[in-house]
C-alpha cells in the first residue's frame, strides 16, 4: 500500500478537475454568444455540457474510467452537432467553442490517463479521435493546419501536466525518505539524550533541593551554606552539560569517575549534610561500609532522600534516625522520626511523592518500601535493596 | 554567568506566545533539514512548467508568424519587439533561478513581471489600430501563460497578483480598443481565458503538489516512533531537559558567585520554584507516553483530529509492525476525508488487556483496540485502510451513528515474559 501513490492519484484527479471544468465553461460562454450555432443545435448541445461537467466534477473523487469516458464522448457529440448536424455552418464564436472543448475541455482527461499501460493506450485514441474530427468537420470554416496545431498543442500541454507530476511525486518521495531516516536517527539521539540526563538521577537530586530551597528564597538557611551548595551544584550541571555523567559521592571532593561500586558510607554523608543545611538533623546508625552497585545506589539513596524530605516537611520535628543494616542479600534501611505521624489511610500516598519517587525506584533495582506510622507516635518507612 | 530567566517554560506557557505545540518541533525539524521547499520536488515540478512555457511560446510565436504572413500589422516592428522581450525575458529568468537555486528573489522576480509588461505594452502598440485584440494579440496572451513559469519559485498570491492585473490590463484594453460584435467577441472571451486560466491552473495544482508534500513529510517523521522504546520520550525532551538543566545551572551559579544576593527576591525564588517543578516533572513523567501519544502529538494532521485514550499505556506493547498498521489506519482514515471539514475525529481507546482466550497462542497477551470515529461513513472508506487493521489483529467493524466503528484484537507478546 503506497499511501503517497494514492495522493498523488487524488491530486491528477484535482488537476483534470479544474482544468476541465474551467474550459468547459469558456467553451459554452463562446457557445452561447449569438450566431455561433442554430437555435436547435445549441439546445441539442446543453445536456451535452452538462453530462461533461457532472463527470468532470466526479472526476476529482473517483478514478473510474467512465467519469474519463463520458466527456470525450460527450465532447465529441458536441462537435460533430455544432460543426456538421446544423442547418448552416457554425459561426467564429461556434468554432471557438469547438477548439476549446476539443483542445482544452475534453484534453483535460489527459491528465488522468497517464498511470497505466491501458490508461496510455486509450489516451491516444482519445487524441487521435478528438484531433481527427475537429480537424476534418471544421475544414470548411478554418484551415486544417490550425485546427491541428491547437489540438495537438491542446494534448501535449495536459499530457505533459499528467506525466510531470506523477514524475515529481516520486522524486520528491525518495527526498522525503531520506528526511525521514535522519530524523529516526535525530528522535533516537534525543532518546538517548534524554536517557542520560534523566539517568543522572542523583545529580538532579541535589539540585531540585537546592532549587526547592531557593524557591523558599533561602531563608533559614545561612547564606554561605546555600551558596556553597549552589557552586556544587552548578559545577555537577556545567559536566553534565559537557558531557560527563557526574554522580555526588561526597559532599567536599567530587569523584567523577564512573565506579560500579561506591562505598554507601561516603554517599550518605553527603546526603546527611545536605538535610543538616536545610534545619533536619541526621543520625546515622548502624553499618556505613556497604558496597554497592551504583545504579542499586542511585535508588537506594534517592529513596532515602525522598523519605527525609517528607520527614523535613511533614513531621514536625527536626531530628531523624536512620539506621542501615545488611545481610549476606539485602541492605536495609530504617528511616524514624518522633514527629506527629498520620493515618495511612487518611493520608494519601501519591501526595507524599511517595509512590512515585521512593516505592518505583526501589522497584527497578528489586527493592521495596514499607510505610509504618499513626498519628502521634512518629512514621517508620523500611527500604530494602539486594545487594 | 548571570541568571536571565528562560525565554520560554518547556510545560507549555509562559511570554506571550501561547501553548506551545509539539508540532513546532516537527517544523524546526523539517526547516534544519530541507533550507529550500524546492529541494523536496518542486524544483522538478519547475523545468516542467518550463517546459510547457516553452511549448506555448513556440504555439504563439508561430501565430504571430502566420499574422506576418498575411500582413495583418501595419507596421509589426513593435510586435516583432514585444516577442523578443518576451523570450529574453524568460530565458532570464529560468537561467536565474536556476543559478540562484530554484527561488527567485524579489528584484529578478520584478524584472520578470517588468518585462512582461513591457511585451504586452509592445503587442498592444502593435495592434491598437487593428481594434481586434482577441484575434491578433500574440505575445500579451502568450505573456499570461509564461507566469507558469514562475509558480515554482515565488508564493502563489505573488502569481495570482500578477495573473489579476494581467486580466484587468488585457480586460481593460478590450473594452476601450475593441468594439464588440457578433464576429469578434468569441476570440476576446478565448484569449481572455487563455491568458489568465493557464497560471490559476498552475497555481492551484503546485498547491496540490506542496500540500502532497507536507502530508508525506509530517508522515514521515512520524513514522520514526513506529521503531521507538516502549516508553519514549518525545523528539524535544533532550532539549527540554537541557534547556532546563541550562537554566538551573546559570541560577545556581548566580547564586553560588554572590551576583543574586541571598535571601532571593520573589520573583527569582518563583522561578526557581517553576524550576523545580518542570524538573520534577520532566524527570519523573518522561516516560509514562508511548510512541503512539508522540506520534499524534507531533504530527499536524494526526495532532488535529485524533484523540488517544490509553491509561495503562499498552500501546507501548505493539510490535513495529501493528504499530504501522495503526498508525496507517489513523492517517488513511484521516487525511481520506480531511476535505470534508474538522467534523472528522477518530478517537482509540487503547486497553484493558486480557489475557489470551486461546491457548494455541502461547504465552501472549491481548490488547483490544476501539476505533471510533465520527463523519467517517463505512462505504467510503479506503481498502487500504482494511489492510492496515489486519496487520494490527482481527477486527470487526460496524457503524454506530452513521460512522465508522472498528474493534481490534491485538495480539502481543506478555511484557512480563521478557
Amino acid at each position: 500500500m503506497d499511501l503517497i501513490a494514492k495522493e498523488r492519484d487524488r491530486l491528477l484527479q484535482r488537476t483534470a478537475r479544474i482544468y476541465g471544468l474551467s474550459f468547459t465553461v469558456v467553451s459554452l460562454m463562446c457557445l452561447s454568444i449569438p450566431g455561433a450555432v442554430d437555435r436547435l443545435s445549441y439546445f441539442a448541445c446543453i445536456p451535452l455540457y452538462i453530462a461533461i461537467g457532472i463527470c468532470q466534477w466526479r472526476v476529482a473523487s473517483s478514478r473510474s474510467l467512465v467519469w474519463v469516458g463520458i466527456p470525450v464522448a460527450a465532447g465529441l457529440s458536441v462537435i460533430l452537432v455544432v460543426t456538421i448536424g446544423g442547418t448552416q455552418p457554425p459561426g467564429a464564436a461556434g468554432v471557438s467553442a469547438v477548439e476549446q472543448l476539443a483542445a482544452a475541455s475534453i484534453a483535460s482527461a489527459a491528465i488522468t490517463l497517464t498511470g497505466s499501460t491501458l490508461r496510455r493506450v486509450l489516451l491516444g485514441i482519445a487524441f487521435i479521435t478528438v484531433t481527427v474530427t475537429t480537424t476534418l468537420t471544421l475544414a470548411p470554416v478554418q484551415s486544417p493546419t490550425h485546427s491541428l496545431a491547437v489540438c495537438v498543442l491542446g494534448w501535449t500541454l495536459s499530457t505533459i501536466v499528467g506525466f510531470w507530476i506523477s514524475a515529481g511525486v516520486p522524486q520528491a518521495a525518495r527526498r522525503i525518505a531520506s528526511i525521514g531516516r535522519a530524523h529516526r536517527a535525530e528522535r533516537q539521539a534525543s532518546e538517548t539524550e534524554a536517557q542520560r540526563r534523566q539517568g543522572a538521577r542523583l545529580l538532579h537530586d541535589t539540585v531540585l533541593a537546592t532549587l526547592t530551597l531557593l524557591a523558599h528564597s533561602g531563608v533559614g538557611v545561612a547564606p554561605e551554606a546555600l551558596r556553597e551548595q549552589a557552586a556544587d551544584d552548578a559545577r555537577l550541571l556545567r559536566q553534565l552539560r559537557l558531557g560527563a555523567t557526574p554522580t555526588p559521592q561526597s559532599s567536599g571532593v567530587y569523584n567523577l569517575e564512573n565506579v560500579e561500586e561506591t562505598v554507601l558510607g561516603t554517599t550518605l554523608e553527603s546526603v546527611k549534610q545536605r538535610f543538616g543545611r536545610m534545619g533536619l538533623e541526621v543520625s546515622w546508625h548502624g553499618t556505613g561500609q556497604v558496597l554497592l552497585p551504583s545504579d542499586v545506589l542511585d535508588a537506594f539513596l534517592l529513596a532515602l532522600a525522598e523519605c527525609l524530605e517528607n520527614v523535613r516537611r511533614h513531621s514536625g520535628v527536626t531530628e531523624a534516625h536512620v539506621t542501615i543494616t545488611d545481610d549476606e542479600t539485602t541492605v536495609r534501611a530504617m528511616i524514624t522520626d518522633a514527629g506527629v505521624g498520620f493515618t495511612l489511610d487518611d493520608v494519601d500516598s501519591a501526595r507524599l511523592g511517595f509512590k512515585e519517587s521512593v516505592v518505583a525506584r526501589l522497584k527497578e533495582v528489586g527493592g521495596k518500601a514499607r510505610l509504618f506510622s499513626s498519628p502521634g507516635s512518629g512514621t517508620t518507612v523500611v527500604l530494602e535493596v539486594p545487594k | 554567568m548571570s541568571y536571565a530567566p528562560p525565554e520560554e517554560n518547556t510545560l507549555g506557557v509562559i511570554f506571550g506566545r501561547g501553548r506551545r505545540r509539539e508540532a513546532d518541533a516537527t517544523r524546526r525539524v523539517i526547516r534544519a533539514a530541507t533550507p529550500r521547499r524546492s529541494s523536496l520536488g518542486t524544483g522538478f515540478i519547475g523545468i516542467g512548467a518550463a517546459v510547457v512555457v516553452a511549448l506555448r511560446s513556440i504555439y504563439g510565436f508561430a501565430m504571430f508568424l502566420g499574422l506576418i504572413g498575411s500582413n495583418a500589422y501595419p507596421s509589426p516592428a513593435p510586435a516583432l519587439a514585444a516577442w523578443v522581450v518576451l523570450l529574453l525575458t524568460m530565458a532570464v529568468t529560468f537561467i536565474t533561478a536556476r543559478v540562484i537555486g530554484d527561488h527567485l528573489p524579489d528584484w529578478a522576480f520584478g524584472l520578470f513581471l517588468a518585462g512582461l509588461a513591457i511585451t504586452v505594452a509592445l503587442d498592444f502598440v502593435a495592434i491598437w489600430p487593428l481594434h481586434d485584440i482577441g484575434r491578433l494579440a500574440t505575445a500579451a496572451s502568450t505573456a499570461g501563460f509564461a507566469l507558469i513559469g514562475a509558480i515554482t519559485l515565488r508564493r502563489t498570491g505573488d502569481i495570482l497578483i500578477a495573473t489579476g492585473v494581467l486580466g484587468a490590463i488585457l480586460a481593460v484594453a478590450m473594452i476601450v480598443n475593441t468594439t464588440p460584435s457578433v464576429d469578434n467577441i468569441a476570440a476576446q472571451v478565448s484569449v481572455f481565458a487563455f491568458t489568465i486560466l493557464p497560471p490559476i491552473i498552475g497555481v492551484t495544482i503546485i498547491t496540490g503538489f506542496r500540500r502532497l508534500v507536507q502530508i508525506e513529510l509530517d508522515r514521515v517523521l512520524v513514522q520514526s516512533t513506529v521503531s521507538a522504546p516502549r516508553f519514549a520520550v518525545g523528539m524535544m525532551a533532550s532539549e527540554e531537559l537541557a534547556r532546563l538543566d541550562l537554566a538551573a545551572e546559570e541560577l545556581l551559579d548566580s547564586v553560588s558567585t554572590g551576583k543574586t544576593k541571598l535571601p532571593l527576591d520573589p520573583k527569582t525564588a518563583s522561578v526557581a520554584a517553576s524550576l523545580a517543578t518542570e524538573l520534577r516533572l520532566h524527570l519523573i513523567e518522561g516516560r509514562r507516553e508511548t510512541w503512539l501519544y508522540h506520534a499524534i502529538t507531533e504530527s499536524d494532521l494526526l495532532g488535529k483530529s485524533v484523540t488517544l485514550t490509553d491509561r495503562a499505556s499498552l500501546a507501548g506493547l505493539l510490535d513495529p509492525q501493528q504499530r504501522d498498521g495503526l498508525l496507517s489506519m489513523a492517517w488513511l482514515l484521516v487525511s481520506d476525508t480531511s476535505k470534508r471539514g474538522p467534523s472528522t475525529t477518530v478517537g482509540l481507546v487503547v486497553g484493558p488487556a486480557a489475557a489470551s482466550a486461546d491457548p494455541g497462542q502461547g504465552r501472549k497477551i491481548t490488547i483490544p483496540i476501539v476505533v471510533t470515529t465520527t463523519g467517517v461513513a463505512r462505504n467510503r472508506v479506503d481498502p487500504g485502510t482494511w489492510e492496515a487493521i489486519r496487520k494490527v489483529g482481527q477486527y470487526s467493524d460496524s457503524t454506530h451513528n452513521s460512522s465508522l466503528r472498528v474493534a481490534i484484537d491485538c495480539l502481543v507478546d506478555n511484557p512480563a515474559d521478557q
